[in-house]
């Protein structure tokens, strides 16, 4: 080819690639949709027979629209394309529309004069990516950003975040049964939150931050949710949360119980099997709980820079006035007794290589699996009444070192669970009430006189 | 009505005009060998030329552009670079989210982005391909070896400029890449906290060389700050006054180093020189603009000083040195061995006294230097395509077909050859060593020195094939024995063996035995020293890979670990 | 000869060191061009070498603005046996409590200084960048890392909460498990 023309050539490919890459950057997802908003509402302007304002909303040049937040250092892009949303577009915000990212925000009135959308924004409560203005960016479906958008009642999480009150406030319903669920199934006998409660396992303080690479992918590539395994897009805080609770945790990070990649073995995770069906074919969980729980722990993220204002106190805390039996009830739920031992000391739950009832054979060979996965916690009902009121009370106070427990395979790895030393957390008082309940939930012993 | 002057007329009015006549000077354009001439002599960018050059120069194939197109690359940097500094703000606050708006909300602030990112790797590749091709064709060799070590410190340059942008973006990527990077200046001998004999010193975490790079003890607001203005400003402006005296040289050295012909044409720079230039520059241009169009710069969550992305990899250009950084300590692998490899290049046209092979290819008349170079260079990329394709999650060997899915069994334990707390007792627990440093110094000290001089000092040339072979046959042996040994070494193991120390035999002893024991004294030991440094690289890989040797001797109270 | 002054009899050591003084014959023999150059440039010189060294110094901040290396980790109760990562995302550091008592290890490879991860399942922890592996002790027990991971030095307020110094570590085994670097528990 001749110089002249490939000088013909790479001149006109270079006109051609600017305005190739210049008609790309024009044709945007979020031009697209404020062309078609302002058609669509043109066209109801024109219904209600106001002409000129319809001929103004229609020959609108379109422009990326942004709400500052300045206490919490977000900018939302997201009225870009939900235009509707949009105060200065749309002043009225409310319109026919039905489909996203058209229509108006549900609620408006009560929403917007709560939480004027001008000065907090949407991402605040919804997440996503502000920033964004591309459809699956904003949504926070990419791999840069990791609060992707709460779907669903998810987002009754972001309530519980400023609202202290969350429990007492309409429309957070969701995550206030999280929460009583979680007491109740005593999940804070292992997992502090805020502070409160075990150190068995993981502190929940900030697991709706949690960094997803702490979450090692390998560590995901285990979790089913609905059945399924979660394809790469899902893989968020949420699923991890719920996976622990759809799924058996023993599946979810099994470790290495047999020593396979260490010298020593190591117990798959502690965590009870909450998809576990009792006689009734029902789980002591349900996926509806499951869900509950996680919408309510998607608020565990420490945000440093919430400004003061933005708090609502809940309401103080305060004990019931009980005695005896009755407030050893309320101890035993307030530290998460039921965690291990299971509702109301019922049914103790699995503790791997623990040696207890439910194993079948005696004991396992070094490099055998046996019965190690059907080892238990006590359940108290059965074995409360073998202790006199003042063993009880001590044993509660001192604990059991998780050395001291006896192994189903002696070779296997220390069993996850333990009774931790309690005489520092529970009150004299409080631990005597507890003794007395368990003493009365005790079945009654048939020594055979 | 007047009647309209035609377009030749129009033309002829404005060039004519004082405006156009005092900006452009000369007259009218008559296409003559001295229009040509003046037009090249009397415009200030394009006086660095000649204004007449040897015909066989202007071969695509005897340059292939390389440098021109490294220069446009620089250009394109350039400009795309300030108009990002427009909408980019240096303060660890703002500096992602500014990342976010070029990507999102700037009118073409995408394509501006990407295409700075891929125009430097595009450099990068720029310039070293250049590096080699002036190599193979000998064109540093007198009279040119100033410049060709002046191209050298381009080279680093790149590479530095290309680091400090990194760290820009404030991603994941950046400050990972950028800890693990000045980490190794803190590795530094003597000046560095970490580095061996750092604490005799006096060095301390705030007050080091890497103190100094970061501007504070940490990745952070400084260190941000201090990385922009090198990128943007300090590091430019030495490369531009360094471009300039490259180019000054190239002219000057009669611009081709090819060998004269009797009777040689030569023809006119404008427009024989200039129009491939602007062909080559254009090209650039548009490959750049296909390429940012089609693929997007990578960009990572925020950079988190808490959390390390694992597998964390350096950019594919470091990727080798992070690879050899699993094998040495980081005083070797970041401070030692890149230094050696700057300052061996520039010493390159000083101690290859070869007169031959000046201008053009040259396989046979300079055997040893393209096959020293070369396997340097092949090394470097090996070690780029181990680091980059066959490393996964923990750094552990994933081959490409592996999923990153899976867990990999730890590592075996490592051990040390000589050191204190000697066992007596080969294969040792770790942070144990098999034997005593009084009987390591002396042994490592004496095998080095000797395959530094004995090259020299044995006169006459071996017998290549009988050489080999019996290398080949003791290594066979040895691998045999250690396999039917207690030991029970397995034959994979003893398969690196045989590789690796062949290839230290064949490229560190016998190659220079043969083709440099001539040299002065003087030369032959720079020479030696770089060839064995390079050598010695694959035997410590074979330490480790096939024997799990972690240091052939350390002496932990210097820091010290080989 | 003649036209030379005498010599006076003074110390011969210091006699011939002193002719500018003695006599103004010194001006007889006025700084030559060469000289005087001479100290033009060294003086060139000396000022561009100290600009130099000002120029480095200047390089080195005297003030920084990083967080304090001190924290406090709350009730030392509250740790149980094993690996806490509790305050690795705002401290970078691992609480560690074992039958004896508590040791804080600094979450920073002691090889290029990336933060390695708790794999608890394997009961070590790996650095994801060049692959070192250490010990819940901190030793190293593969990969390219030099040295053991740094203790930090733990102590006990009046309130029984932890206090953490990581300005202040150790790693040599033997001193590491002593205080400050370990805190006993009954």
């Amino acid at each position: 080819m001749s110089y002249r023309n490939l000088f013909y050539l790479l001149n006109f490919g270079l006109l051609a690639s600017f305005g190739v890459s210049y008609v790309l950057d024009f044709k945007t997802e979020w031009r697209g949709y404020q062309n078609q908003y302002f058609a669509m509402a043109a066209d109801s302007l024109e219904k209600d027979g106001k002409h000129a304002e319809a001929e103004k909303m229609r020959h609108q040049w379109p422009e990326i629209k942004q709400i500052i937040n300045k206490d919490l250092d977000r900018i939302d892009r997201c009225t870009t394309c939900h235009v509707g949303m949009d105060e200065y577009s749309n002043p009225t915000m409310k319109n026919d529309f039905t489909k996203n990212p058209f229509k108006a925000h549900p609620n408006v009135a009560e929403i917007n004069g709560k939480h004027p959308f001008q000065k907090y924004g949407c991402t605040v409560c919804h997440q996503g990516q502000g920033m964004a203005t591309t459809v699956a960016g904003a949504h926070g479906r990419v791999r840069n950003w990791e609060q992707p958008l709460l779907e669903g009642q998810m987002i009754q999480g972001a309530c519980a975040r400023c609202h202290d009150n969350f429990e007492h406030l309409k429309g957070a319903e969701v995550a206030a049964k999280g929460k009583h669920l979680f007491y109740e199934h005593g999940c804070q006998g292992c997992h502090s939150v805020r502070g409160v409660g075990g150190v068995i396992s993981v502190d929940l303080k900030d697991i709706a931050d949690k960094p997803l690479e702490r979450i090692a992918g390998y560590n995901f590539s285990r979790v089913k949710y609905k059945g399924n395994l979660l394809s790469q897009d899902d893989w968020t805080r949420a699923h991890w949360i719920m996976g622990h609770l759809e799924n058996d945790p023993m599946q979810v990070t099994p470790n290495d119980p047999m020593a396979k990649f260490n010298a020593e073995p190591i117990a798959p995770s502690g965590m009870p099997n909450w998809t576990e069906e009792d006689a009734t074919g029902k789980r002591e969980i349900t996926e509806e709980d499951a869900e509950a729980i996680t919408t309510w722990l998607m608020s565990m993220s420490p945000e440093t820079k919430i400004p003061r204002e933005y708090y609502v106190s809940g309401p103080a805390a305060s004990e019931p006035k009980l005695a005896g039996a009755a407030h050893g009830k309320f101890v035993f739920e307030k530290y998460g007794c039921a965690g291990c031992h299971g509702l109301h000391g019922s049914k103790g739950r699995r503790n791997f290589n623990a040696k207890g009832a439910g194993q079948e054979m005696e004991t396992a060979k070094q490099d055998e699996w046996g019965d190690m996965d059907k080892g238990r916690e006590p359940t108290l009902v059965d074995v409360v009444g073998t202790y006199t009121h003042e063993e009880l009370v001590k044993k509660i106070s001192n604990g059991v070192k998780s050395v001291d427990i006896v192994k189903f395979n002696p070779s296997g790895p220390t069993p996850p669970l333990y009774m931790p030393t309690w005489k520092d957390k529970i009150s004299p008082a409080e631990l005597d009430d507890l003794a007395a309940y368990l003493m009365s939930i005790a079945k009654k012993q048939d020594v055979g006189f | 009505m007047p009647k309209l002057p035609t377009l030749e007329e129009l033309k002829k009015e404005v060039i004519d005009s004082q405006i156009w006549r005092s900006v452009f000077r000369g007259g009218v354009w008559k296409d003559t060998p001295r229009d040509r001439s003046a037009h090249i002599i009397g415009n200030v960018w394009l006086h660095l030329h000649p204004v007449r050059v040897r015909k066989r120069a202007l071969e695509w194939t005897y340059t292939w552009g390389l440098g021109g197109i490294s220069f446009a690359l620089f250009m394109i940097l350039t400009v795309t670079g300030v108009l990002l500094m427009f909408y980019y703000r240096p303060t660890i606050d703002l500096a992602y989210r500014d990342i976010k708006d070029l990507e999102y909300a700037i009118t073409l602030g995408k394509l501006m982005r990407n295409m700075h990112r891929w125009a430097a790797q595009a450099m990068v590749v720029g310039v070293i391909a250049h590096m080699v091709s002036v190599f193979l064709r000998g064109a540093y060799k007198k009279p040119r070896e100033f410049n060709w070590s002046i191209g050298v410190l381009l080279l680093t340059l790149t590479l530095f400029l290309s680091f400090t942008g990194y760290l820009l973006p404030w991603d994941q990527l950046a400050i990972w890449a950028v800890t693990v990077g000045t980490n190794m200046a803190g590795a530094t001998p003597l000046l560095g906290n970490e580095g061996p004999m750092g604490n005799l010193v006096g060095a301390h975490i705030n007050n080091d060389v890497r103190f100094v790079l970061l501007g504070g003890t940490m990745v952070g607001e400084n260190t941000l700050l201090r990385f922009y203005v090198m990128h943007c400003v300090a590091v430019p402006l030495v490369v531009g006054i360094l471009l300039i005296l490259h180019f000054w040289r190239i002219r000057k050295d009669s611009f081709s180093a090819a060998p004269y012909e009797p009777n040689e044409d030569k023809v006119e720079v404008w427009p024989h020189l200039v129009k491939r230039e602007y062909i080559a520059a254009a090209a650039c241009l548009l490959v750049m603009f296909i390429w940012s169009i089609w693929m997007n710069a990578p960009l990572e969550v925020i950079a988190n000083p808490n959390v390390t992305p694992n597998p964390s990899k350096a950019p594919w250009y470091f990727v080798g040195l992070q690879e050899l950084l699993v094998y040495f300590d980081p005083w070797i692998a970041g401070v030692v061995m890149p230094g050696l490899i700057i300052v061996g290049l520039m010493a390159i046209p000083y101690i290859d006294t070869n007169p031959k092979g000046v201008g053009y290819y040259a396989w046979s008349e300079r055997k040893f230097a393209n096959t020293g170079f070369m396997l340097g260079v092949t090394m470097w990329f090996v070690l780029i395509a181990i680091g980059y394709w066959f490393r996964g999650p923990n750094f552990f060997w994933y081959w490409p077909w592996e999923s990153w899915l899976m867990i990999k069994a730890a590592p075996p334990l490592t051990w040390n050859v000589f050191g204190p707390n000697a066992t007596w007792r080969l294969w040792c627990t770790p942070n144990l060593s098999a034997f005593p440093l009084w009987l390591g110094i002396p042994l490592v000290g004496g095998a080095g020195l000797a395959s530094l001089v004995l090259p020299k000092l044995i006169q006459k040339e071996l017998d290549g094939i009988k050489a080999n072979l019996g290398v080949l046959g003791g290594l066979a042996l040895i691998a045999v024995i250690m396999k039917l040994s207690p030991l029970h070494v397995s034959l994979v193991k003893g398969a690196w063996l045989i590789v690796f120390g062949w290839m230290h035999f064949y490229f560190g002893f016998l190659l220079p035995q043969r083709h440099i024991r001539a040299l002065d004294w003087a030369r032959y030991l720079v020479t030696m020293a770089l060839v064995l440094s390079t050598t010695a690289v694959l035997l410590k890989m074979c330490a480790r890979l096939a024997f799990d040797i972690k240091y052939v001797i350390t002496i932990p109270a210097l820091s010290m670990n080989i | 000869m003649t036209d030379e002054p005498k010599p006076q009899p003074t110390n011969p050591a210091v006699a011939p060191a002193k002719p500018v003084a003695a006599v103004p014959a010194a001006l007889a023999k006025p700084i030559s061009r060469a000289d005087f150059l001479w100290t033009g440039w060294a003086m060139l010189a000396a000022f561009f070498g100290a600009s130099a060294a000002a120029t480095a110094r200047f390089m080195f901040p005297n003030v920084i603005y990083e967080p304090s290396q001190k924290f406090n980790a709350g009730p030392a109760k509250g740790y149980d046996i094993g690996v806490s990562t509790k305050w690795l995302s705002e401290q970078r550091v691992w609480i560690i409590r074992n039958e004896k008592g508590i040791y804080a290890l600094w979450a920073r490879c002691t090889h290029l200084g990336c933060t390695p991860n708790w794999w608890g399942d394997q009961n070590r922890f790996k650095c994801p960048c060049h692959g070192s592996n250490y010990t819940i002790e901190g030793d190293v027990i593969a990969g390219p890392a030099p040295r053991p991971l740094w203790r930090a030095k733990v102590e006990i307020s009046t309130k029984g909460d932890l206090i953490i110094d990581k300005a202040v570590l150790e790693d040599i085994p033997g001193k590491r498990e002593n205080a400050p670097y370990f805190l006993t528990l009954a």
